[in-house]
């Protein structure tokens, strides 16, 4: 009951083989030609020219700079660096993740129909009026601000808070806090959306209050699900925080845009390394507390 | 002064569900307070929505449904709770929430009483520990208390619904198909306890069930239902064999998925207590 909706998904896609017509069928060719048509249109909307990838040019160009990268730089000046930066990613990544659940836990609520207007909780209530006009107006504003938090990425709200507050790592927070807030509501939305009512029905049948409900008959249902998502998403942060700093948002997106920059190419590999070892060490630890959650 | 011992009075009561789904065809019914009756018929009938009804859960489409004479059409937000307060329902299954644990489903029963902050400390350290566990050993599991429900087993789980509806104390003690879900022996055993709850404490039972030997040997009024509408509505001894064969007819293979899954084919051939 409680793994069934978690991180669902890719499982949404009905798998199902073949249209009215058989495997040839009128339906299957006109979606195989779209595919083609929209394969065609993209290939050359993104400009992709593979002879130039592999071009022997271009080969060399690779050969060369792979050289420069080793052997990686391991005085230790360099290492503090990185030691340094992995802390601020890592930081960044938390405090941005934690951010967002408090920004998805204040909003999401209003953002559920089945908690806000309809559904088996108001199903006694009065259909019409303003009273329903009034729940819906919440509603509407919850999903929109999440929905605005949600589209822009990362990186442009990293380009606005730099702009706000200055370089640093802040700015990096404050950008994963927001996006990921959005993300996070809109997911934990969906668990909401997706729960068991037949307990809650039994529990409004006792004749318990919705904000009763919400923390005897829903909570319980989706927390393990909303610390799944959590982790989850703090796994992508990590990734995310590890660039932030390209556009001045700290942590070693920051020193990697200076190594480019000034050809420091044994430095380079040195923090792409400590990328490497932050991001697995935080999928692990993540996997492992996904497991005991569900 | 007739009046004050009426619990239910359904006047032509129907439900639609969408457009065209008609789960209940004009029910007239009445219920006297203290009054056991049983419901049987099979799936599909509309017994389940008609505790909806019963439970304030959902509105007739039309109709008119008094409880306790008060037409149900007028209730919304607090009188609403209040009068829910007043009904106990006990469902098939998925009464209880799973990730909890038993005392938190069982002190449930007190949600209507409690305010919003009590209800969340007791979350935190059990409110009245003593309620609970009195409730659970009238039902005989008082040694589960601290465990998580959704490691009881089905019949267990059984138990601390009705340890709920005792703990919400109520008027009207609702229970739908409270033992298809549970072996025979058990069911007599819980349909034995929700009568000496009924009796004891005078609150009026309405049950149904899935066993036709558990209503008869039971309930001095058995009421029969099938699509939508009532069939029959007598005390046990004036039900034939053939108004059961009616009641039954043609429902072998119609069961809705829903409902369909720990029944037996048949409910005549349900093996018979005694």
């Amino acid at each position: 009951m409680n793994s069934r909706t978690a991180l669902k998904t890719c499982e949404t896609i009905p798998l199902r083989g073949g249209g009215r017509g058989g495997k040839f069928g009128a339906k299957n060719v006109l979606v195989l030609a779209a595919t083609v048509a929209l394969f065609v249109w993209s290939y050359r909307g993104a400009e992709i020219e593979l002879t130039q990838l592999f071009s022997r040019d271009s080969v060399q160009q690779i050969v060369i700079y792979i050289k420069k990268l080793i052997p990686p730089d391991f005085s230790a000046p360099v290492l503090h660096g990185a030691l340094k930066g992995t802390i601020e990613t890592f930081a960044i990544s938390f405090m941005g993740t934690l951010m967002a659940v408090g920004i998805a836990l204040s909003v999401v609520f209003f953002a559920s129909r089945n908690l806000i207007y309809s559904g088996l909780l108001y199903e006694m209530e009065p259909k019409q009026g303003w009273k329903r006009t009034a729940r819906m107006l919440p509603y509407l504003a919850a999903k929109s601000l999440l929905n605005v938090l949600r589209t822009i990425p990362e990186m442009v709200w990293a380009l606005i808070f730099v702009f706000m507050v200055g370089l640093g790592s802040f700015p990096g927070v404050l950008a994963l806090g927001v996006h990921t807030g959005g993300v996070l509501g809109k997911l934990f939305g969906e668990v909401l959306e997706d729960v068991d009512t037949q307990p809650i029905e039994s529990l409004q049948a006792t004749g318990a209050t919705r904000m009763q409900i919400l923390f005897y008959g829903i909570l319980p249902q989706v927390l393990p699900q909303f610390v799944a998502y959590t982790l989850y998403r703090w796994e992508v942060n990590i990734r995310v925080a590890a660039v932030l700093g390209l556009v001045g948002a700290g942590g070693l997106g920051q020193r990697i845009h200076i190594a480019i920059s000034l050809f420091l190419e044994n430095q380079l590999l040195t923090l792409i390394i400590a990328i490497y070892i932050l991001v697995t060490i935080v999928d692990y630890l993540s996997a492992y507390l996904r497991r005991k959650v569900i | 002064m007739n009046d004050l011992q009426q619990q239910y009075r359904l006047e032509e009561v129907r439900k639609v569900f969408g457009r065209h789904q008609i789960a209940l065809d004009g029910i007239d019914l009445n219920v006297q307070r203290g009054e056991k009756l049983a419901l049987i018929g099979p799936s599909g009938a509309g017994k389940t929505t008609l505790f909806r009804l019963l439970n304030c859960t959902l509105r007739p489409t039309t109709g008119k449904l008094w409880l306790d004479d008060c037409d149900v059409e007028s209730l919304h937000g607090k009188r609403l709770r209040a009068m829910r307060r007043q009904i106990g329902t006990i469902y098939q299954q998925h009464n209880l929430v799973q990730r909890l644990k038993v005392v938190h489903n069982v002190l449930a029963g007190q949600l209507g009483r409690w305010s919003t902050p009590r209800s969340l400390m007791s979350l935190a350290k059990p409110a009245d520990l003593g309620l609970a566990h009195k409730a659970l050993e009238q039902v005989g599991i008082a040694d589960k208390i601290f465990e998580r429900t959704d490691e009881l087993s089905g019949g267990q789980q059984q138990r601390v619904a009705i340890a709920r509806v005792l703990v919400q104390d109520p008027e009207v003690i609702l229970a739908d198909e409270p033992v298809s879900s549970v072996d025979p022996t058990l069911a007599s055993t819980i349909v034995r306890l929700l009568i000496d709850i009924s009796e004891s404490t005078r609150k009026t039972l309405i049950v149904s069930l899935h066993s036709v030997d558990l209503a008869l040997a039971y309930f001095p009024r058995v009421i029969g239902i099938s699509h939508g509408s009532i069939t029959f509505d007598l005390s046990p001894d004036k039900i034939s064999e053939a108004m059961l064969e009616g009641l039954y007819a043609g429902n072998d293979r119609e069961q809705p998925a829903t409902e369909a899954v720990n029944e037996p084919a048949s409910p005549i051939a349900y093996p018979s207590i005694s």
